[in-house]
Protein backbone atom coordinates (compact mmCIF):
# COMPACT_ATOMS: atom_id res chain seq x y z
CA UNK A 1 0.00 0.00 0.00
CA UNK A 2 2.48 2.43 1.05
CA UNK A 3 4.88 1.05 -1.91
CA UNK A 4 1.91 2.53 -4.27
CA UNK A 5 1.62 5.89 -2.38
CA UNK A 6 5.51 6.33 -2.63
CA UNK A 7 5.89 5.12 -6.56
CA UNK A 8 2.80 7.00 -7.39
CA UNK A 9 4.04 10.47 -5.36
CA UNK A 10 7.58 9.57 -7.42
CA UNK A 11 5.83 9.36 -10.89
CA UNK A 12 3.60 12.34 -10.14
CA UNK A 13 6.35 14.83 -9.17
CA UNK A 14 9.03 13.81 -11.50
CA UNK A 15 6.95 14.35 -13.92
CA UNK A 16 5.74 17.64 -12.87
CA UNK A 17 9.04 19.05 -12.69
CA UNK A 18 10.06 17.95 -16.28
CA UNK A 19 7.54 18.41 -17.87
CA UNK A 20 5.12 20.83 -16.24
CA UNK A 21 7.31 23.46 -14.62
CA UNK A 22 9.79 24.09 -17.38
CA UNK A 23 6.99 25.87 -18.95
CA UNK A 24 5.98 27.96 -16.68
CA UNK A 25 7.77 30.97 -16.43
CA UNK A 26 7.81 31.80 -12.47
CA UNK A 27 8.83 28.49 -12.20
CA UNK A 28 12.08 27.50 -14.07
CA UNK A 29 14.33 28.37 -10.72
CA UNK A 30 12.37 25.60 -8.49
CA UNK A 31 13.78 23.96 -6.14
CA UNK A 32 13.58 19.89 -6.73
CA UNK A 33 10.37 18.84 -5.42
CA UNK A 34 11.31 15.15 -4.38
CA UNK A 35 13.01 17.06 -1.82
CA UNK A 36 9.99 16.93 0.58
CA UNK A 37 9.38 13.64 -0.43
CA UNK A 38 12.10 12.67 1.04
CA UNK A 39 12.06 14.51 4.09
CA UNK A 40 8.31 13.02 4.71
CA UNK A 41 9.74 9.87 4.04
CA UNK A 42 12.72 10.08 6.39
CA UNK A 43 9.98 11.83 9.36
CA UNK A 44 6.93 9.35 8.20
CA UNK A 45 8.40 6.41 7.40
CA UNK A 46 10.18 3.74 8.73
CA UNK A 47 13.84 3.48 7.52
CA UNK A 48 13.25 -0.44 6.28
CA UNK A 49 10.83 1.44 4.08
CA UNK A 50 12.14 4.43 3.04
CA UNK A 51 15.47 3.97 2.06
CA UNK A 52 15.26 1.55 -1.04
CA UNK A 53 12.77 3.70 -2.40
CA UNK A 54 15.32 7.03 -1.31
CA UNK A 55 17.87 5.43 -3.42
CA UNK A 56 14.92 4.40 -6.24
CA UNK A 57 14.67 7.35 -6.25
CA UNK A 58 17.71 8.87 -6.76
CA UNK A 59 18.81 6.66 -9.56
CA UNK A 60 15.33 7.67 -11.39
CA UNK A 61 16.58 11.25 -10.87
CA UNK A 62 19.95 10.37 -12.19
CA UNK A 63 18.90 8.64 -15.36
CA UNK A 64 16.80 11.57 -16.32
CA UNK A 65 19.22 14.16 -15.74
CA UNK A 66 22.12 15.27 -17.64
CA UNK A 67 24.17 14.90 -14.20
CA UNK A 68 26.82 12.31 -13.98
CA UNK A 69 25.50 8.53 -12.47
CA UNK A 70 25.36 9.00 -8.17
CA UNK A 71 24.55 12.52 -7.58
CA UNK A 72 21.08 12.08 -6.81
CA UNK A 73 21.25 9.17 -5.27
CA UNK A 74 24.06 10.67 -2.72
CA UNK A 75 22.08 14.21 -2.55
CA UNK A 76 18.75 11.82 -1.14
CA UNK A 77 20.81 9.67 0.94
CA UNK A 78 23.07 11.86 3.20
CA UNK A 79 19.49 14.39 2.90
CA UNK A 80 17.66 11.06 4.56
CA UNK A 81 20.36 10.47 6.94
CA UNK A 82 20.31 13.80 8.47
CA UNK A 83 16.66 13.95 8.67
CA UNK A 84 16.89 10.86 10.34
CA UNK A 85 19.43 12.16 12.53
CA UNK A 86 17.56 15.66 13.20
CA UNK A 87 14.88 13.20 14.47
CA UNK A 88 17.20 11.82 16.94
CA UNK A 89 17.56 15.52 18.49
CA UNK A 90 14.29 17.22 17.91
CA UNK A 91 10.88 16.48 18.08
CA UNK A 92 9.41 17.30 15.08
CA UNK A 93 5.87 16.49 15.12
CA UNK A 94 3.64 19.79 13.40
CA UNK A 95 6.35 22.71 14.00
CA UNK A 96 5.84 23.93 10.60
CA UNK A 97 9.05 26.49 10.71
CA UNK A 98 11.46 23.83 11.77
CA UNK A 99 9.84 21.49 8.36
CA UNK A 100 10.60 24.36 6.87
CA UNK A 101 14.16 25.04 7.72
CA UNK A 102 14.65 21.14 6.98
CA UNK A 103 13.56 21.38 3.69
CA UNK A 104 15.57 24.45 2.82
CA UNK A 105 18.66 22.99 4.49
CA UNK A 106 17.67 19.90 1.95
CA UNK A 107 17.49 22.23 -0.61
CA UNK A 108 20.90 23.62 0.29
CA UNK A 109 22.88 20.64 0.71
CA UNK A 110 21.48 19.08 -2.66
CA UNK A 111 22.74 21.94 -4.45
CA UNK A 112 26.26 21.59 -2.56
CA UNK A 113 26.81 18.40 -3.83
CA UNK A 114 25.98 19.80 -7.21
CA UNK A 115 28.55 22.28 -7.32
CA UNK A 116 30.91 20.14 -5.36
CA UNK A 117 30.86 17.95 -8.32
CA UNK A 118 30.46 20.63 -11.10
CA UNK A 119 33.86 22.19 -9.65
CA UNK A 120 35.43 18.77 -9.78
CA UNK A 121 34.47 18.53 -13.42
CA UNK A 122 36.09 22.18 -13.99
CA UNK A 123 36.57 25.03 -11.87
CA UNK A 124 34.67 28.25 -13.44
CA UNK A 125 34.60 31.76 -12.21
CA UNK A 126 30.96 32.17 -13.39
CA UNK A 127 29.77 29.73 -11.81
CA UNK A 128 29.75 31.28 -7.98
CA UNK A 129 27.77 34.21 -9.62
CA UNK A 130 25.50 32.37 -10.96
CA UNK A 131 24.88 29.55 -8.66
CA UNK A 132 24.32 32.34 -5.37
CA UNK A 133 21.62 34.10 -7.22
CA UNK A 134 19.66 30.18 -7.95
CA UNK A 135 20.59 28.67 -4.74
CA UNK A 136 18.92 31.70 -3.02
CA UNK A 137 15.84 31.75 -4.99
CA UNK A 138 15.33 28.02 -4.41
CA UNK A 139 16.12 28.15 -1.34
CA UNK A 140 13.58 30.88 -1.00
CA UNK A 141 10.84 28.97 -2.79
CA UNK A 142 11.38 26.08 0.04
CA UNK A 143 10.95 28.02 3.07
CA UNK A 144 7.19 29.07 1.23
CA UNK A 145 6.31 26.13 -0.28
CA UNK A 146 8.42 23.36 1.36
CA UNK A 147 5.97 22.75 4.54
CA UNK A 148 3.05 22.78 2.03
CA UNK A 149 4.38 20.12 0.04
CA UNK A 150 5.78 18.11 3.18
CA UNK A 151 1.66 18.38 4.64
CA UNK A 152 0.11 17.93 1.17
CA UNK A 153 2.14 14.38 1.38
CA UNK A 154 1.25 13.66 4.94
CA UNK A 155 -2.59 14.26 4.81
CA UNK A 156 -2.53 12.66 1.48
CA UNK A 157 -0.92 9.05 3.16
CA UNK A 158 -3.07 9.57 5.79
CA UNK A 159 -6.17 9.12 3.63
CA UNK A 160 -5.01 6.55 1.40
CA UNK A 161 -4.40 4.97 4.55
CA UNK A 162 -7.77 5.36 6.30
CA UNK A 163 -9.38 4.23 2.71
CA UNK A 164 -7.66 0.88 2.77
CA UNK A 165 -8.60 0.18 6.30
CA UNK A 166 -12.17 0.48 5.66
CA UNK A 167 -11.90 -1.65 2.74
CA UNK A 168 -10.10 -4.30 4.01
CA UNK A 169 -12.69 -4.12 7.06
CA UNK A 170 -15.67 -4.09 4.78
CA UNK A 171 -13.93 -7.31 3.49
CA UNK A 172 -13.54 -8.45 7.08
CA UNK A 173 -17.34 -7.67 7.85
CA UNK A 174 -18.43 -9.55 4.87
CA UNK B 1 33.69 5.87 17.75
CA UNK B 2 32.78 2.77 15.09
CA UNK B 3 29.72 5.13 14.07
CA UNK B 4 31.90 7.86 13.06
CA UNK B 5 34.71 6.37 11.24
CA UNK B 6 31.74 4.25 10.02
CA UNK B 7 30.23 7.58 8.44
CA UNK B 8 33.82 8.90 7.37
CA UNK B 9 34.90 5.80 5.52
CA UNK B 10 30.84 6.32 3.86
CA UNK B 11 31.86 9.88 2.67
CA UNK B 12 35.08 8.85 1.32
CA UNK B 13 33.52 5.87 -0.89
CA UNK B 14 30.64 8.30 -2.14
CA UNK B 15 33.37 10.99 -2.75
CA UNK B 16 35.25 8.63 -5.08
CA UNK B 17 32.22 6.88 -6.87
CA UNK B 18 31.06 10.26 -7.76
CA UNK B 19 34.87 11.07 -8.94
CA UNK B 20 35.12 8.30 -10.95
CA UNK B 21 31.12 8.77 -12.21
CA UNK B 22 31.76 12.47 -13.20
CA UNK B 23 34.56 11.39 -15.64
CA UNK B 24 31.96 9.49 -17.77
CA UNK B 25 28.35 8.89 -18.44
CA UNK B 26 27.31 6.04 -17.54
CA UNK B 27 24.63 3.91 -15.23
CA UNK B 28 25.57 1.33 -16.81
CA UNK B 29 23.30 0.25 -19.08
CA UNK B 30 20.57 0.86 -16.45
CA UNK B 31 19.65 4.46 -17.70
CA UNK B 32 17.40 2.67 -20.27
CA UNK B 33 15.26 1.23 -18.12
CA UNK B 34 14.45 4.50 -16.10
CA UNK B 35 14.07 6.61 -19.06
CA UNK B 36 11.75 3.93 -20.73
CA UNK B 37 9.81 3.70 -17.60
CA UNK B 38 9.40 7.20 -17.42
CA UNK B 39 9.32 8.53 -20.23
CA UNK B 40 5.88 7.97 -21.85
CA UNK B 41 4.26 9.33 -18.98
CA UNK B 42 6.33 12.39 -19.98
CA UNK B 43 5.57 11.67 -23.43
CA UNK B 44 1.71 11.93 -22.01
CA UNK B 45 1.92 15.14 -20.08
CA UNK B 46 3.57 17.04 -22.64
CA UNK B 47 1.12 16.13 -25.41
CA UNK B 48 -1.73 16.78 -22.81
CA UNK B 49 0.23 20.47 -22.54
CA UNK B 50 0.12 20.43 -26.31
CA UNK B 51 -3.47 20.00 -26.76
CA UNK B 52 -4.57 22.34 -24.02
CA UNK B 53 -2.22 24.95 -25.48
CA UNK B 54 -3.85 24.06 -29.30
CA UNK B 55 -7.69 24.45 -27.82
CA UNK B 56 -6.26 27.92 -26.20
CA UNK B 57 -4.52 29.25 -29.48
CA UNK B 58 -7.58 27.59 -31.80
CA UNK B 59 -10.64 28.28 -30.19
CA UNK B 60 -10.01 30.64 -27.31
CA UNK B 61 -8.05 33.23 -29.35
CA UNK B 62 -10.46 33.53 -32.28
CA UNK B 63 -10.77 37.45 -31.58
CA UNK B 64 -7.83 38.20 -32.21
CA UNK B 65 -7.53 35.82 -34.91
CA UNK B 66 -10.03 37.13 -36.82
CA UNK B 67 -8.40 40.60 -36.84
CA UNK B 68 -5.58 38.77 -37.74
CA UNK B 69 -6.79 37.23 -40.45
CA UNK B 70 -7.80 40.23 -42.51
CA UNK B 71 -4.34 41.37 -42.53
CA UNK B 72 -2.99 37.77 -43.13
CA UNK B 73 -5.41 38.06 -46.15
CA UNK B 74 -4.23 41.39 -47.66
CA UNK B 75 -0.29 39.84 -47.25
CA UNK B 76 -1.55 36.90 -49.05
CA UNK B 77 -2.69 38.64 -52.38
CA UNK B 78 0.73 40.27 -51.85
CA UNK B 79 2.31 37.03 -51.69
CA UNK B 80 0.53 35.49 -54.42
CA UNK B 81 2.14 37.97 -56.59
CA UNK B 82 5.38 37.09 -55.36
CA UNK B 83 5.24 33.33 -55.52
CA UNK B 84 4.33 33.41 -59.29
CA UNK B 85 7.82 35.32 -59.44
CA UNK B 86 9.30 32.48 -57.24
CA UNK B 87 7.85 29.53 -59.16
CA UNK B 88 9.91 30.01 -62.24
CA UNK B 89 12.56 30.73 -59.89
CA UNK B 90 11.81 27.28 -58.22
CA UNK B 91 11.36 25.17 -61.82
CA UNK B 92 14.79 27.03 -63.02
CA UNK B 93 16.60 25.37 -59.62
CA UNK B 94 14.41 22.41 -60.15
CA UNK B 95 16.39 21.89 -63.78
CA UNK B 96 19.52 23.69 -62.32
CA UNK B 97 19.55 20.93 -59.36
CA UNK B 98 19.28 17.82 -61.84
CA UNK B 99 22.16 19.03 -63.84
CA UNK B 100 24.42 19.01 -60.44
CA UNK B 101 22.85 15.59 -59.65
CA UNK B 102 21.54 16.81 -56.26
CA UNK B 103 20.04 13.52 -55.22
CA UNK B 104 19.18 14.08 -51.40
CA UNK B 105 18.27 16.96 -49.18
CA UNK B 106 18.96 16.98 -45.17
CA UNK B 107 15.39 16.01 -44.18
CA UNK B 108 15.95 12.72 -45.83
CA UNK B 109 19.17 12.11 -43.46
CA UNK B 110 17.21 13.59 -40.35
CA UNK B 111 14.39 12.86 -38.23
CA UNK B 112 12.34 14.96 -35.99
CA UNK B 113 11.76 14.41 -32.55
CA UNK B 114 9.49 16.14 -30.41
CA UNK B 115 11.12 17.32 -26.98
CA UNK B 116 9.18 15.18 -23.96
CA UNK B 117 11.33 16.43 -21.16
CA UNK B 118 13.63 18.50 -19.51
CA UNK B 119 16.41 18.32 -17.07
CA UNK B 120 15.21 18.18 -13.35
CA UNK B 121 18.49 19.99 -12.37
CA UNK B 122 18.85 23.74 -12.74
CA UNK B 123 22.80 22.75 -12.77
CA UNK B 124 23.00 20.34 -16.27
CA UNK B 125 20.66 21.29 -19.56
CA UNK B 126 19.58 17.80 -21.06
CA UNK B 127 16.28 17.45 -22.55
CA UNK B 128 14.49 13.37 -23.59
CA UNK B 129 12.94 13.29 -27.40
CA UNK B 130 10.51 11.08 -28.00
CA UNK B 131 13.19 8.95 -30.92
CA UNK B 132 15.26 6.31 -30.32
CA UNK B 133 17.06 2.92 -31.10
CA UNK B 134 14.23 1.78 -33.14
CA UNK B 135 14.28 5.05 -35.18
CA UNK B 136 17.66 4.52 -35.90
CA UNK B 137 19.26 6.88 -33.04
CA UNK B 138 22.41 6.09 -31.91
CA UNK B 139 24.52 7.88 -28.79
CA UNK B 140 26.78 10.98 -30.46
CA UNK B 141 24.67 12.34 -32.95
CA UNK B 142 23.92 15.48 -33.35
CA UNK B 143 20.57 17.59 -32.80
CA UNK B 144 20.04 20.48 -35.10
CA UNK B 145 16.92 23.16 -35.22
CA UNK B 146 16.64 25.25 -38.45
CA UNK B 147 18.34 28.40 -36.24
CA UNK B 148 21.55 25.90 -35.97
CA UNK B 149 23.00 23.31 -33.77
CA UNK B 150 20.76 22.20 -30.68
CA UNK B 151 23.00 19.60 -28.65
CA UNK B 152 24.03 15.79 -29.17
CA UNK B 153 22.45 12.47 -28.25
CA UNK B 154 24.18 11.49 -24.87
CA UNK B 155 21.79 8.33 -24.26
CA UNK B 156 19.78 5.84 -26.49
CA UNK B 157 16.56 3.81 -25.18
CA UNK B 158 14.56 2.06 -27.41
CA UNK B 159 11.98 4.70 -28.36
CA UNK B 160 13.52 8.02 -26.43
CA UNK B 161 16.60 9.51 -26.03
CA UNK B 162 18.61 12.15 -24.02
CA UNK B 163 19.79 14.98 -25.40
CA UNK B 164 22.93 17.26 -24.03
CA UNK B 165 21.89 21.03 -25.57
CA UNK B 166 25.21 22.94 -26.46
CA UNK B 167 24.20 25.10 -22.94
CA UNK B 168 25.16 22.32 -20.58
CA UNK B 169 28.78 22.60 -18.67
CA UNK B 170 29.83 19.07 -20.61
CA UNK B 171 29.41 20.39 -23.68
CA UNK B 172 31.63 21.31 -26.36
CA UNK B 173 31.54 22.21 -30.07
CA UNK B 174 34.47 22.74 -32.03
CA UNK B 175 33.59 26.31 -33.87
CA UNK B 176 35.04 28.94 -36.24
CA UNK B 177 34.46 32.65 -36.57
CA UNK B 178 32.46 33.14 -39.71
CA UNK B 179 34.09 35.70 -41.28
CA UNK B 180 37.97 35.66 -39.40
CA UNK B 181 38.09 32.13 -39.53
CA UNK B 182 39.51 31.98 -36.01
CA UNK B 183 39.10 29.03 -34.46
CA UNK B 184 37.85 27.60 -30.66
CA UNK B 185 35.88 25.28 -28.17
CA UNK B 186 32.25 26.35 -27.73
CA UNK B 187 31.37 25.48 -24.16
CA UNK B 188 28.23 25.57 -22.51
CA UNK B 189 28.06 27.48 -19.14
CA UNK B 190 24.50 26.08 -18.05
CA UNK B 191 23.34 29.29 -18.79
CA UNK B 192 21.52 31.48 -21.57
CA UNK B 193 25.23 32.20 -22.94
CA UNK B 194 27.96 30.29 -24.73
CA UNK B 195 31.81 30.51 -24.58
CA UNK B 196 34.31 30.38 -27.22
CA UNK B 197 37.15 29.48 -25.57
CA UNK B 198 40.79 29.19 -26.56
CA UNK B 199 40.42 32.15 -29.20
CA UNK B 200 44.09 33.51 -30.05
CA UNK B 201 44.29 37.32 -29.11
CA UNK B 202 45.99 37.89 -32.54
CA UNK B 203 42.77 36.72 -34.25
CA UNK B 204 40.14 39.23 -35.11
CA UNK B 205 36.53 38.81 -33.30
CA UNK B 206 33.71 41.05 -32.88
CA UNK B 207 30.64 42.05 -31.07
CA UNK B 208 27.95 40.61 -34.27
CA UNK B 209 30.07 38.03 -36.01
CA UNK B 210 28.79 34.66 -36.45
CA UNK B 211 30.02 31.40 -35.17
CA UNK B 212 29.72 28.13 -37.13
CA UNK B 213 30.81 24.68 -36.66
CA UNK B 214 33.94 23.28 -37.97
CA UNK B 215 33.20 19.63 -38.24
CA UNK B 216 36.65 18.87 -36.74
CA UNK B 217 35.27 17.53 -33.41
CA UNK B 218 33.89 14.35 -35.74
CA UNK B 219 29.90 15.26 -34.10
CA UNK B 220 28.23 17.45 -35.95
CA UNK B 221 28.09 18.70 -39.41
CA UNK B 222 30.84 21.36 -40.88
CA UNK B 223 29.10 25.18 -41.28
CA UNK B 224 25.93 25.23 -39.45
CA UNK B 225 25.20 28.10 -37.17
CA UNK B 226 25.71 28.19 -33.95
CA UNK B 227 25.03 31.66 -32.67
CA UNK B 228 26.39 35.46 -32.53
CA UNK B 229 29.32 37.27 -30.27
CA UNK B 230 27.80 39.09 -28.18
CA UNK B 231 30.78 40.15 -25.87
CA UNK B 232 34.49 40.56 -26.50
CA UNK B 233 36.49 40.73 -23.25
CA UNK B 234 40.46 41.07 -23.37
CA UNK B 235 42.96 40.07 -20.87
CA UNK B 236 46.57 41.74 -20.83
CA UNK B 237 47.95 38.96 -19.26
CA UNK B 238 46.09 36.50 -21.45
CA UNK B 239 47.03 35.01 -24.66
CA UNK B 240 42.94 34.03 -25.69
CA UNK B 241 40.13 36.22 -26.13
CA UNK B 242 37.63 35.78 -23.62
CA UNK B 243 34.60 35.35 -26.40
CA UNK B 244 30.21 35.04 -25.26
CA UNK B 245 27.98 33.70 -27.82
CA UNK B 246 24.28 34.22 -27.75
CA UNK B 247 22.91 31.31 -29.32
CA UNK B 248 20.60 31.43 -32.26
CA UNK B 249 18.00 28.62 -31.11
CA UNK B 250 15.80 29.84 -28.28
CA UNK B 251 16.22 26.69 -26.08
CA UNK B 252 13.44 28.17 -23.75
CA UNK B 253 11.14 27.24 -26.39
CA UNK B 254 12.70 24.33 -28.00
CA UNK B 255 10.03 21.62 -28.32
CA UNK B 256 10.85 20.26 -32.15
CA UNK B 257 14.09 18.59 -33.39
CA UNK B 258 16.50 17.51 -35.57
CA UNK B 259 18.92 14.33 -35.40
CA UNK B 260 21.08 14.10 -38.13
CA UNK B 261 21.45 10.63 -38.88
CA UNK B 262 24.67 10.61 -41.10
CA UNK B 263 26.92 12.96 -40.38
CA UNK B 264 29.34 12.03 -43.15
CA UNK B 265 26.43 11.51 -45.91
CA UNK B 266 25.41 15.50 -44.67
CA UNK B 267 28.67 17.21 -44.98
CA UNK B 268 28.89 15.50 -48.91
CA UNK B 269 25.54 16.91 -49.43
CA UNK B 270 26.17 20.02 -48.10
CA UNK B 271 29.72 20.04 -50.14
CA UNK B 272 27.70 19.48 -53.62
Amino acid sequence: MSYFFNISVCLFLVILQTTVMPNLPLLDSFYDLLIPFVVFLGLSRPVRESLPFVFFLGFIMDNLSGSPFGLYITAYFWLFIGVKGITKLLQVGNRLFIIALIVAAGVLLENLIFLGTLTILGPDQQLAGNAAQTVTIQVLWAIWTGPVVFLVLRDLQKRLDAGFKAVYARKDDS
Amino acid sequence: MVFIVGVIVLIAVNIIVLSVNSRRYSSFGLERVAISFISPFQELVTRTIGFTKDIWHHYFALVTIAKENNKLIRLLNQASEKSNLWQETELANARLRNLLDFQKNITELAVAAEVIARDPSAWFKTVIIDKGQADGLTKGLPVVMPQGIAGQVIEVAQHYSKVMLILDRNSAVDSLVQRTRARGVLKGESTDQLRLAYVLRKKDVQVGDIVVSSGLDGIYPKGLRIGMVSEVIEHEADIFHEVFIAPFVDFEKLEEVLVILDVQKHNIVSRK
